[in-house]
């Protein structure tokens, strides 16, 4: 349990507060898409702000800022550092 | 001219990188926009002539991949593999090496001749990030030449090496994967020798592993029993590294990419990077973001339709006399009458382009090329999700309040049919600025500004309403966004003006001369003596539904051409501009609205024709018929409580 209390979806990561991707549960389009800008599994990743009304996600990852939709976000699953 | 001095090159890079520009700058005026064959995206070409040899450039679409999610991707591929250019230049963001890095290792994997353009190393600087270009060289093999393309320095170097590379020949250095990888690679590679394939059989271990479609089809095709093998292979890799085999591949490119950019870059921070960050945090705040957004785009519109409505007024002055020039000149008959309705179609043209749609496009492109739009998408993603669209469609929205042929065209962005089916049809119902002429000189003029607003208001409604309908009608699943966040960054006059001129002759060259034939062909309908019986036939609707003057049925057919024209052509048979002598309050909102959504205009519909094939045009069309009507009813039917 304590193992887990630091792992979070990506959606629910504060604004400016960095983790590591543990796994994303999108489909395989979305995945392999993310994996070739970078995103996959044991990348960095930090949340610099969501949006109102549980919009899309402001990230930053190898130095590059993308926008991710909400739903893809929140199924990328974090581990806080 | 011998063959020697004859080269072809390539512009290939991710969004954002300053291909565009690079482009302009090599080609200038020698370049022609057309379309890929089949294919509804702009193939863009030109010709450099440089030092005796004659260049030939092609800009690749921007894509962050050579995987095949989307046609672009495809069309990019398939060029470099087929064409065998003698040189592809890779255009680099020196801010976002990594990333960038990773389709340039994509690049490399198909073994074409390889320049890099380190673009933006101005801005690097400014960022405090210093990139070891030589080091880059070395590592890759290839030529890395640092270019800031918006001044076009660095540029005579790249096209300098473009010159060498054609008469050398570059030796391919593998970038090495994994071991567990490269052995895979081996074994497959051994295989695939025997079979005659177009490709570099390297890559087409890759690409298997990577499960890629189009490559798996290509050897089933050739010889189904490696697929055997590549199967084994994969589930050995997926064993070792507990996921697909196609995201081990991804993987492996990111960590080299990442490798070579530790290797090369080294960032100092200073204190510019926090001015970008704070312009960001206001922007795309939670509050103060969309009240930026408020008064950027509202101060956007405003100040176009200020200068719109003076510059329309001096057109209108300027114009005044010529149709009695004309008839004095060459007399009246019913060609001249024809020959005057081209001119006048042509003159109603340029009284909405110069004085709306050219301020509004470089206002909106000066927004873009500062980096702005992005911001916009990322506020309004939510809202757009509800309509079963993504935030990027915003663009093509706020394009479509200029006028809606490029606005329809600019959907392309989207990046499933089904997104930019609707997109499209969400622009159509976007009030451009054709029928913002009629919202305001009519409603705005004669009934009060704030119901000229709410008109607008009104629309956005409807357009939400008809969103959500349609992205329930309309299976599929919805597309998330995601967009890279580019830096501010100092716009460029050269670009702005480039982008609004591609934009504009879009209007023009498509937009132009449908309206012109049309003009013609209703005002022979016209002269014929017709124009009655079709205003009586339609009274039904007009008069009794509407409870409009039976002419407006004739208006209503000549604002198919240009929404405008409804009050241009109102005027011209009433002889009087002031329109409260005729129409009351209540039966102006009507029209207004009619006019708003009855139909998408010539030019639009032809759009949509070329992009979605007549039977979806068609449709759109007589769904926005019936639909314009029964609001406007409606509408007509609740103001009856109001006045």
């Amino acid at each position: 349990m304590i193992e887990k209390k630091y792992r979070t979806i990506l959606t629910d990561v504060k604004d400016g507060h960095t983790g590591i991707i543990v796994s994303i549960a999108g489909g395989k389009w979305a995945t392999k898409r993310l994996a070739d800008l970078g995103l996959s599994p044991g990348t960095m990743i930090t949340v610099i702000r969501r949006s109102l009304f549980s919009g899309p996600v402001q990230i930053e990852v190898c130095g590059s800022k993308w926008v991710i939709g909400r739903g893809l976000a929140s199924k990328i699953m974090v581990e806080l550092i | 001219m011998t063959d020697e001095k004859k080269i072809s090159m390539v512009l290939a890079g991710q969004g954002n990188t300053g291909k565009s520009a690079i482009f302009n700058y090599l080609t200038g005026l020698h370049q022609h926009i057309g379309n890929w064959a089949g294919k509804t995206i702009e193939k863009c070409e030109g010709t450099l002539f440089y030092n005796g040899y004659t260049i030939d450039v092609l800009d690749l679409p921007g894509i962050y991949s050579l995987t095949t999610y989307s046609v672009e991707e495809v069309i990019s591929r398939e060029y470099i593999i087929h064409q065998q250019p003698d040189c592809v230049i890779n255009i680099i963001d020196a801010t976002n090496l990594e990333r960038n890095l990773i389709f340039t290792i994509q690049l490399l994997e198909l073994e074409c001749p390889i320049i890099l353009a380190l673009n933006m190393i101005d801005l690097a600087k400014k960022k405090g990030i210093t990139v070891d270009y030589r080091k880059l060289q070395d590592i890759l093999n290839v030529p890395v030449i640092p270019t800031i393309a918006s001044r076009g320095s660095g540029l005579t170097r790249v096209v300098d090496n473009v010159i060498a590379l054609k008469s050398q020949k570059t030796e391919h250095r593998i970038h090495p994967y994994g071991k567990e990888i490269e052995d895979c690679i081996g074994q497959l590679s051994l295989l695939l020798k025997t079979i005659d394939f177009p490709y570099p059989v390297r890559w087409v271990a890759i690409k298997l592993l990577e499960k890629d479609k189009d490559v798996t089809r290509l050897t089933a095709e050739k010889s189904p029993e490696i697929l055997e093998k590549v199967k084994q292979l994969c589930e050995k890799l997926e064993e070792i590294h507990g996921h697909d085999s196609s995201l081990v591949i991804a993987d492996e490119r990111s960590h080299l990419a990442y490798q070579i950019t530790r290797e090369i870059e080294t960032i100092t921070t200073n204190r510019k990077t926090s001015l970008n960050d704070k312009l960001d945090a206001i922007t795309t705040h939670r509050f103060t973001g969309y009240l930026v957004m408020i008064v950027i785009l509202g101060g956007m519109f405003l100040t176009v339709f200020t200068f719109g409505n003076w510059l329309s007024g001096e057109f209108d002055t300027l114009f005044r006399n010529w149709h009695s020039w004309w008839i004095n000149t060459i007399g009246i008959s019913f060609l001249t009458a024809l020959g005057w309705a081209a001119i006048e179609s042509v003159l109603a043209l340029v009284q909405i382009a110069l004085p709306y749609i050219l301020p509004f496009y470089i206002l909106l492109y000066l927004l873009e090329d500062w980096g702005y739009i992005s911001r916009i998408s990322f506020l309004m993603d939510n809202l757009m999700h509800k309509m079963g669209i993504h935030g990027k469609a915003c663009i093509s929205f706020i394009i479509g309040f200029g006028c809606n042929v490029p606005g329809c065209l600019s959907c392309r962005i989207m990046e499933s049919k089904r997104e930019r089916f609707i997109t499209a049809v969400l622009v159509t119902l976007v009030p451009c600025s054709a029928v913002s002429v009629i919202v305001f000189g009519l409603v705005g003029k004669y009934v009060g500004l704030l119901w000229a607003l709410g008109l607008y208001l009104f629309a956005m409604i409807i357009i939400f309403v008809v969103g959500r309908i349609s992205s329930k009608l309309l299976l599929g699943e919805p597309v998330e966004l995601i967009m890279p966040m580019p830096g501010y960054k100092t716009p460029q006059l050269k670009t702005i003006l480039y982008q609004t001129w591609d934009a504009l002759k879009e209007f023009i060259f498509i937009a132009a001369p449908i309206v012109v034939i049309s003009g013609v062909v209703i005002q022979a309908i016209n002269l014929a003596g017709w124009m009655p019986a079709i205003s009586s036939f339609l009274s039904p609707v007009t008069v009794k539904w509407l409870g409009l003057p039976a002419i407006t049925g004739i208006l209503l057919i000549f604002g198919i051409l240009r929404k405008e024209l409804i009050l241009v052509m109102l005027a011209a048979y009433l002889g009087t501009t002031s329109f409260s002598d005729v129409l009351s309050a209540q039966q102006m909102i009507t029209l207004a609205v009619v006019s708003m959504f009855y139909i998408p205009c010539v030019a639009t519909i032809s759009v949509l024709w070329k992009e979605y094939g007549w039977k979806k045009a068609l449709a759109i069309c007589v769904l926005e018929i019936l639909f314009a009507i029964i609001l406007a009813g409606l509408v007509k039917r609740m103001l009856d409580f109001v006045f």
